[in-house]
């Protein structure tokens, strides 16, 4: 079976399309500026319109840009959640009514899962059981991965995801929004042992980031009262220690879970993959440990249609079809 | 938000361990009220004193931040739903408008709304407004006040 497969990405912000033939991607076009000077208009983001808006433009250029005919497709897949239902819904739609038209199957595929499989659309990939962390803005998860379809999550954040506490941190220092990748630019040149910020005890695997956020509120305010120009003039250091902390506190648990499994694949995944801190301190710990470490290519980091595909791919082969009055589920399990 | 109802709810903490208690003073205040908004400050606390809110209203799914998706839906175990929205990110009320915010306001179901000031138009009038404040010594004060 070498099956090509149309996936479609609506779940949050961003509107996405991709073609996989015979398990390989060969697109990943991501709703953009320059694929709407083509078709014209502008991007807005977040809302259900906007999805609407770029469904088609990313599809027809997917398509285009593979050489792939709408006739010549074995499936279309789409993201079935975890995301904003409104976002999902555009997804949905247009999935379901392509593949009733061209009468051809139907792959949900669970968001969550695909950020994991994004692991298997280039080389080097994992070995089976692997443990992945994923991180991102919306999500904060340990989960072993059996199987293709076979996961567990052992772990998650009981509140803020680690994406969000860099971002929300980085509002508290004034950054613009989405701040995370500036903390960490700041943090390259900082000292990371300046300050030091309390760990969230949490039990078991899961994790908490809502109480560092609240501590760091604390500390500037406190050192604000000291010195009023204590951000501008201390940020490298605030930032490096910020990171520093909030790397340590996804390494405790992912360091106990590899014990408590035995499991030395690390792969990561989500957004926060591309912190450069959290990349140097797993470089280390594959060292330290004797672990294989796996960082997908950036673009199948966020959101994107590329992962959607693979785990299209990897459902085909296994028959794992949807009926055609699914509907879109804004909290959907792994 | 037109009338306020007197008299007002005022409620001082300063561990997480009275957080469940908090919740149900808040409850037990809110009457009929299904549609709550909530002020405070970045770190105030807002979240957290929502999990607890949820959790003595009988949710056993993960409250956790809707901050990246907007709005999370729980289910209390009786098949009734629970909204908890997070307007921090949206720029204009036209993009609540565009998700069915209003939808939601208006459908008897219990929403708990932070950074209600992102949707100041689109609220409905009858609504209770929970306002967090982080005092000199870190402690929470709470004050509750019914309107319609």
């Amino acid at each position: 079976m070498n099956p090509t497969i149309l996936a479609i990405e609506s779940s949050c912000d961003e509107t996405s399309a991709a073609i996989i033939k015979n398990g390989k991607v060969l697109n990943n076009i991501i709703a953009t500026q320059s694929v709407h000077e083509k078709y014209g208009g502008v991007v807005p983001e977040l809302a259900s319109r906007a999805h609407q808006q770029n469904v088609v433009p990313v599809i027809a250029e997917a398509l285009n840009t593979a050489g792939v005919k709408k006739t010549e497709l074995d499936a279309i897949a789409f993201t079935r959640g975890p995301g904003l239902l409104g976002a999902l819904l555009v997804g949905t739609s247009f999935a379901k009514s392509m593949a009733m038209s061209l009468d051809i199957p139907l792959i949900e595929v669970n968001h969550m899962q695909a950020h994991i499989l994004a692991h298997f659309i280039d080389d080097p990939k994992p070995s089976f059981p692997f443990l992945c962390l994923t991180v991102s803005g919306g999500h904060t998860q340990l989960v072993v991965v059996k199987d293709y379809l076979d996961m567990e999550v052992i772990g998650e954040t009981q509140d803020d995801a680690v994406g969000e506490a860099f971002d929300k941190s980085a509002k508290l220092l004034e950054l613009p929004y989405p701040g995370g990748p500036l903390i960490d630019k700041y943090a390259a040149e900082g000292n990371a042992d300046a300050y030091d910020f309390p760990d969230t005890e949490m039990p078991g695997l899961n994790y908490s980031f809502s109480g560092i956020k609240t501590a760091f509120m604390y500390f500037l305010r406190d050192q604000k009262k000291k010195n009023p120009d204590f951000v501008q003039e201390n940020m490298n250091d605030i930032c490096a220690s910020l990171q520093k902390a909030l790397i340590r506190m996804l390494m405790q648990k992912l360091k106990r879970a590899s014990n408590e499994t035995g499991i030395r694949e690390i792969a990561i995944a989500g957004g926060v993959s591309a912190n450069t801190g959290l990349r140097q301190e797993l470089d280390r710990l594959a060292g330290e440990k004797g672990w294989n470490v796996y960082v997908p290519d950036f673009q199948y980091c966020t959101d994107n249609a590329g992962m959607i595909a693979i785990a299209a791919h990897f459902k085909y082969l296994q028959g794992k079809f949807s009926k055609l009055d699914v509907s879109p589920m804004a909290r959907m399990k792994i | 938000m037109v009338h306020k109802i007197s008299p007002e709810l005022s409620i001082t903490y300063s561990s997480l361990a009275e957080i469940e208690v908090v919740a149900k003073q808040i409850i037990d205040f809110s009457g009929e009220d299904k549609v709550w908004i909530f002020d405070g400050e970045m770190g105030a606390g807002k979240t957290t004193i929502i999990k607890a809110i949820c959790n003595q209203l009988g949710v056993e799914d993960v409250v956790n931040s809707p901050t990246y998706a907007i709005v999370n839906e729980y289910n209390n175990g009786e098949g009734e739903s629970l909204y908890h929205f997070d307007f921090y990110r949206l720029d204009d009320q036209e993009e609540a408008m565009e998700i069915g915010a209003t939808e939601y306001f208006y459908s008897g179901d219990y929403c708990f709304i932070e950074w209600p000031s992102k949707v100041r138009d689109l609220l409905p009038d009858k609504l209770l407004k929970i306002d967090i404040s982080i005092t000199e010594d870190n402690s929470r004060l709470i004050e509750v006040t019914r309107y319609e």
